[in-house]
């Protein structure tokens, strides 16, 4: 696309769900309630590994409810997520769990006329364990003794054995890195070690299930992606996919915890299918904190490079603890190389990437997909750099950047991608600006000088990053990854775009509605979101890898553009003048879109009156369909500095000032945007200072789920308003729809690097483990005796 | 897990709320319900009965006379805040209630609630302790009055019968030649729980001088500890008379040798029962930060 002159696209108008959302009109999947309805609940196992050596329902089926187990449903194993082809598709999921190989796991279900009943009957269903040792730590699942958690998963239609725990492998090299270490005049190495930190959306998953007289079922999911879910459900049940209908339904938030069909979908769905009727099942926090977590474990990184900063290579080795299931491990395997050679040029590497089960709560995308973990860890590294070299950060960074022009392959090597907008060097001179990098002082000058004896002291620290606009590629390869749209004029000139993107709450949809206002004159507030199901949109893979405004923006533009060329032609015809000689634009006076003649300006028609005549002329509906594979995945860069300050006598970390910048080409709705970028310096903030995630030697998670124990950044650990300068790239994507790339994941992936880096700057000591806790941060200076 | 079934009372008067409780053995009163509901939805209580007394007059008044104040058991945490003799002359217990958890749980849950719970790391009873509070526990055979350091015995243990309610808190308003101070420190600065709470209140001559200083901890033991060496080493000296001319920057140090003893000293007192050099360091540091505070009249970070 060339640019042109916007009308709607980067002005700010009202949410379209936002009187729904902030007056609890807003209906969630817990809110859905139909006649008839019964209540589910689960049983869930109280260890974290052993064998099921029995199961009596009896005293629960004499309370009149309907209880499923093992037993009850098809046994045919699944991955949650189908966004990985199916030839090289692990599976090891059932709906309802042989063996227990996590705390919690869902071993029977129940129906009940209320949710009381439901509950007591849960507690009625007697289970037989014979519990094993539990494997809570990635090294120790490894070893040739450790109990095995499967003997087998499918992969493909294959079925494989599983050795000493290990899911999948993943080595990949480039160049010679033997060679380039040779060659190298300097190195800089780490181990870093990451939490399993919960997702902590706000609304827990949940589902209702209605079961059809046609033996179809009619689902309102929590999910982000309907198409897929729909899928899985007519595979699992042999069901028609013509009979499986799933609604799109607004979802409280979700960081990646819906990136798959979530547990509960499949147990509600067989819960309505034995008892007949419709079946509503919601995870309790609890329950819902046991179910899913980031990848957590360990990434080792040593860098190699010239005297004067030059990268040379890099030997990296990521052990992933991928907890109870393989969701997508392979892939997570190779993005996690993809974010490093994809943030920095790095000619030869070395790669070896083990993803290894444990018992644990499952390990899934969240925000950022490996990316917030390697880019701590490279941001790191390239400080501790900077350091040795006595190079600025900053130089040694826009010495190695992947900018304009260059080729990388973030989402993993079969997604290769060639930079077409760069903001980065503008992102950089104003971030730097803003901090007051020039007055900072270098970690090792502070080091040596009397601001080293201060109780409270400031560091300030650079992160950069980038997340994949989506993981488009010019070729096909292991990951599925396009969009479709439907666009149709009303008689009244307003449109309707049905789409079955989900939108997480970002502004996704309001992204959209803006798109095909501008591509087709309409007023924002005339573009209705239509409301979506499976069985009337076209197929959207999932959202996800910061991918809606951009790939779902682009199927959207698409069909927008095709509807456009058909208002010109159609108008044409009533007009008598040749398609090529008209144009469209939104006529702010007649509030409506208006198609002309640039040389005959008398020979224009609105889009009412187009659409209405196609109307009464009884001759057609002006409507588009079109699908969309986007064939790069541009990288949508952020570049965050973080001013904190550090109590030497109690280990706090206080952030002081922000400056965060965002490329995300086109700026489609500036005020969310901001909101986006501060929602990533939240959960990257507490992803950096506070957020843990324990498991005992049983396997128990030590929180229980409990919001007391588990620490999400709240509004009190975010900088005042004066301190917060969000600012953005003048940047266009010549791929994305008006130039638009994403932003989400971007806006989390460089925070934790950045506060690392500024707390090192302040006390000299750099941490390798998130969260750099109070806690550690005293243990550490009293360790280099630093503290004042 | 959903919430198990259980009954429901609610009196309409401290009479037959007593009464209640005499004859349904095994009853929980409850008020604000922030940390029984929690429980009981956790499956760590199933209590048969609950007597909500959150509405009872008796329990909701806080009453200021002959220089002493008294806090009805069902005062919220919230009102606590809003009342202005609390928030003009109890600076420790206004700074106490301030860290206290959240808004929405500090607009439900109650002093009375908070000290009955005695949870370790209650923000209410150091704060209390250094007050020299008293609270009052009836039955329907009667009202006794204890020392707050005699009605907390230990971790989630108090001197209440079963069939008593927690009436009253009450503590003498500090005098005006007083200062204060109360200091949390918690992993996140709002809706967290103390992993350190310190509590100082001391009493100055006409001089300057120290008459008399306590300092309690929470968090650090089963019950708050009183920090008695640190005490006794600010009585008799005037280390709030020695504050700098101009206020303190955030960042340099008051260079007060009788606070970092009184400090370190705190920080030994807590030493050896937590456990954790983690925390001793940071009662060091919370309490070096008030009795700074306190001297200079400025909490250290605000003045830059």
């Amino acid at each position: 696309m060339t640019e042109r002159e916007l009308q709607i696209i980067g002005r700010d108008f009202p949410r379209k769900d936002a009187v729904a959302r902030v007056t609890g009109k807003e209906r969630y999947t817990v809110d859905i309630s139909l006649p008839r309805m019964l209540h589910g609940r689960i049983l869930s196992s109280p260890y974290a590994h052993a064998n099921i050596l029995s199961i009596d329902t009896s005293m629960a089926e004499a309370m009149g409810v309907t209880v499923i187990t093992f037993a009850d449903v098809p046994q045919k194993r699944y991955n949650e997520r189908i966004i990985t082809i199916p030839p090289v598709l692990h599976k090891d999921h059932t709906v309802l769990a042989d063996k227990v190989r996590r705390m919690g796991e869902a071993i029977a279900a129940v129906a009940a006329e209320t949710e009381e009943l439901a509950e007591r009957a849960v507690r009625a269903i007697k289970v037989e364990y014979e519990v094993l040792p539990a494997l809570v730590d990635a090294q120790e699942a490894m070893k040739p003794d450790a109990p095995a958690i499967y003997d087998t998963v499918m992969f493909g239609e294959t079925e494989i054995a599983i050795k000493n725990n290990i899911a999948c492998t993943r080595d990949i090299d480039e160049g010679d890195y033997e060679t380039a270490l040779a060659q190298a005049d300097v190195t800089v190495e780490g181990s870093f070690k990451l939490e399993k930190i919960y997702h902590a959306q706000m609304e827990t998953k949940s589902c209702v299930c209605r079961p059809e007289p046609d033996g179809g079922l009619t689902v309102w999911p929590t999910t982000q992606s309907i198409h897929n879910v729909r899928i899985l459900l007519g595979e699992i049940f042999d069901i028609p996919l013509s009979k499986v209908n799933v609604h799109r339904v607004p979802i409280g938030g979700t960081f990646g915890s819906s990136i798959q069909m979530n547990a509960p979908i499949p147990i509600c769905a067989a819960l309505a299918l034995k008892s007949g009727r419709p079946v509503k099942l919601t995870l309790t926090r609890e329950e819902d904190a046991h179910d899913h977590t980031r990848y957590g474990g360990t990434i080792d990184i040593k860098l190699a490079a010239k005297s004067d900063g030059t990268l040379l290579g890099a030997d990296m080795k990521v052990v992933a603890d991928i907890g109870v299931h393989n969701i997508q491990a392979y892939s997570f395997l190779g993005v996690s190389i993809g974010w490093l050679v994809s943030l920095y040029k790095i000619p030869n590497i070395r790669y070896r990437g083990t993803a290894v089960y444990t018992n644990k709560a499952l390990s899934c995308a969240m925000q950022g997909f490996g990316n917030p973990q390697v880019t701590f860890a490279a941001e790191s590294l390239m400080d501790e750099l900077a350091d040795k070299l006595n190079i600025d950060p900053i130089d040694l960074r826009m010495k190695n950047y992947i900018g304009l022009g260059d080729t990388f392959w973030g989402q993993g090597p079969q997604v290769k991608s060639v930079v077409l907008s760069d903001g980065v060097p503008e992102l950089m001179r104003k971030g730097a600006e803003l901090i007051g990098w020039s007055k900072r002082i270098t970690t090792e000058a502070r080091r040596l000088t009397k601001s080293n004896s201060d109780r409270v002291r400031r560091g300030i620290g650079v992160g950069r990053g980038f997340h994949t606009s989506s993981a488009g590629a010019p070729q096909p390869g292991d990951v599925i990854d396009f969009s479709g749209a439907m666009v149709k004029l009303n008689i009244d000139g307003s449109v309707d775009v049905i789409t079955a993107l989900m939108d997480h709450g970002g502004g996704t949809l309001e992204a959209l509605a803006k798109i095909v206002g501008e591509e087709l004159g309409v007023p924002f507030d005339l573009v209705n979101m239509a409301p979506a199901e499976t069985c009337s949109t076209v197929y959207d893979c999932v959202t996800h890898a910061t991918r809606g405004v951009y790939a779902g923006g682009g199927a959207a533009y698409k069909a927008a553009h095709s509807l456009r060329k058909e208002i010109i032609e159609t108008a044409a015809k009533f007009l008598n003048v040749y398609p090529d000689a008209l144009d469209l634009k939104l006529d702010d006076e007649k509030g409506q879109g208006v198609v002309y003649c640039r040389s005959i300006p008398e020979k224009q028609m609105t889009l009412k009156e187009i659409a209405t005549r196609c109307w009464s002329e009884s001759w057609k509906t002006i409507a588009a369909v079109e699908s969309y594979r986007p064939t790069n995945c541009p990288p949508a860069y952020v570049t965050v500095f973080v001013e904190v300050e550090v109590d030497t006598w109690t280990g706090v970390v206080t952030t002081k000032n922000v400056a965060m910048g965002s490329d995300c080409g086109t700026v489609m709705n500036p005020a969310m945007a901001i909101g986006q970028l501060e929602g990533g310096l939240s959960k990257g903030a507490g992803y950096a200072l506070f957020e843990t995630n324990g498991w005992d030697a049983e396997g128990q998670l030590l929180s229980r789920g409990s919001w007391m124990d588990m620490k999400v950044a709240g509004i009190g650990e975010m900088p005042s308003n004066d301190g917060l300068h969000m600012h953005f790239a003048d940047s266009y994507e010549p791929t994305g729809p008006f130039g638009a790339k994403g932003i989400g994941e971007a806006a989390m992936n460089p925070v934790a690097a950045a506060y690392a880096n500024a707390i090192t700057n302040a006390i000299g000591i750099r941490f390798y483990e998130l969260p750099i806790t109070p806690e550690r941060i005293l243990k550490a200076l009293e360790k280099g005796g630093e503290r004042s | 897990m959903t919430v198990p079934a259980f009954n429901y009372l609610k009196p309409d008067s401290l009479a037959e709320a007593l009464d209640m409780l005499a004859t349904e053995p095994g009853a929980y009163p409850i008020a604000g319900g922030t940390n029984l509901m929690v429980d009981v939805r956790a499956g760590k209580l199933s209590p048969e009965t609950m007597i909500d007394v959150g509405d009872l007059d008796e329990l909701r008044g806080i009453v200021v006379k002959d220089s002493q104040m008294t806090i009805g058991g069902a005062v919220t945490i919230a009102e606590l805040l809003r009342h202005e003799i609390i928030r003009q002359r109890v600076p420790v217990l206004f700074a106490a209630g301030k860290t206290f958890a959240n808004t929405l749980i500090r607009n439900r849950a109650t002093v009375g609630g908070n000290l009955v719970n005695a949870a370790p790391c209650s923000d209410t009873a150091p704060a209390l302790l250094v007050l020299d509070a008293e609270v009052s526990l009836s039955s329907s055979s009667g009202t006794r009055w204890i020392p707050l350091t005699e009605f907390l015995v230990g971790a989630f243990q108090t001197q209440r019968r079963a069939d008593e309610l927690l009436m009253e808190v009450r503590f003498p308003i500090p005098p005006a030649s007083s200062r204060g101070g109360f200091e949390k420190m918690g992993l996140r600065k709002i809706s967290c729980m103390a992993k350190v709470d310190v509590a100082v209140m001391a009493d100055f001559d006409e001089r300057g001088a120290c008459k008399d200083a306590r300092i309690a901890l929470g968090a650090v033991a089963p019950i708050p500890l009183r920090a008695e060496k640190a005490e006794a080493s600010l009585v008799g000296t005037a280390f709030i008379a020695r504050a700098p001319e101009k206020p303190v920057r955030c960042g340099e140090q008051v260079q007060d040798k009788t606070i970092e003893e009184a400090a370190r000293l705190a920080g030994e007192a807590a030493s050896p029962r937590s456990g954790s050099e983690y925390k001793r360091q940071v009662v060091y540091g919370l309490t070096r930060r008030i009795l700074t505070a306190m001297a200079t009249g400025i909490r250290d970070g605000e003045a830059s």
